[in-house]
């Protein structure tokens, strides 16, 4: 502590241990949150296809077409641990030759600063809806629950559920050849 | 900057730096946004830099009292290197 640089050394030293402390206090007021909100989503429109899916081992797969509406508001779970949200909408359904399938839809990302009040309307998915095999025709219940996950300034980054979800059904026959 | 000016520098940047600290929790808990405890720390720290590196007055109020110089003599030159041949040789 006798020259100018070792009290430089030693400040920044301690500077930097408190920021640390400061930034473990920052995660321990908000890691025990419920990042949980209500989800209201709506379908519009559903229809079917049978085409070729060439990342696939057979020779044609269903290929579905959704189009919903989603609403959330998302206020509540900004605090100031979050650095955005990734949001994914999922399908999730079973079929004769998987039990389980999930397949992701559409995905956002909503930064801390934007709009965080969800109201889109007749949005088409952005991923293809591909079958594993042709299971998709006359299923009756597909399940599409919005899910986010939590990128926060320091901490675990947990994968969220929205409380609300849709069921719908795929119609019995393929359309033909109509443009989507 | 002597022994006590010393200490006391450390221990105006260490209450410095933790009041600040203090401070920028409990503001940018209750606005939400940890931009601004990151901000007030850095101001802390720049005060406290201000405060301490610079090596004020204030570090200089007591100074070391050295012993006063003893004028040096041909006969002393001589006997300290023989002094300290017989002190390796007890070794």
């Amino acid at each position: 502590m006798n020259t100018v640089l070792s009290r430089a050394n030693s400040l920044f030293a301690f500077s930097l241990s408190v920021m640390a402390a400061l930034t473990f206090g920052c995660f321990i007021t908000t890691a025990f949150k419920d990042r949980s909100v209500p989800v209201d989503i709506h379908v519009s429109k559903v229809m079917i296809k049978n085409v070729d899916d060439f990342t696939g081992p057979r020779e044609r797969s269903d290929l579905g077409f959704v189009t919903f509406d989603i609403s959330a508001n998302l206020q509540p779970i900004f605090d100031w641990n979050v650095k955005e949200l990734f949001l994914y909408l999922t399908a999730e359904y079973s079929t004769k030759s998987n039990a389980l399938n999930q397949v992701v839809l559409w995905d956002k990302i909503v930064l801390r600063g934007d709009s965080t009040k969800l109201n889109l309307k007749d949005v088409k998915s952005k991923y293809f809806f591909f079958d594993d095999g042709n299971g998709l025709r006359a299923n009756k219940n597909i399940t599409l629950t919005l899910s986010w996950n939590v990128v926060p300034n320091a901490g675990i980054l947990p994968l969220v559920m929205g409380s609300g979800h849709k069921s719908l059904a795929f119609p019995e026959t393929y359309e033909t050849a109509k443009s989507y | 900057m002597d022994y006590k000016g010393q200490k006391l520098a450390e221990q105006i940047f260490q209450g410095i730096i933790l009041v600040s600290a203090v401070i920028g929790f409990i503001y940018g808990l209750s606005i939400q946004q940890f931009g601004w405890t990151v901000y007030i720390m850095l101001g802390g720290f720049t005060v406290s830099c201000l405060l301490t590196l610079p090596p004020w007055p204030m570090y200089r109020k007591n100074p070391l009292s050295w012993q006063p110089a003893v004028p040096e003599t041909s006969g002393e030159n001589r006997d300290k290197p023989q002094e300290s041949q017989k002190k390796k040789k007890h070794k």
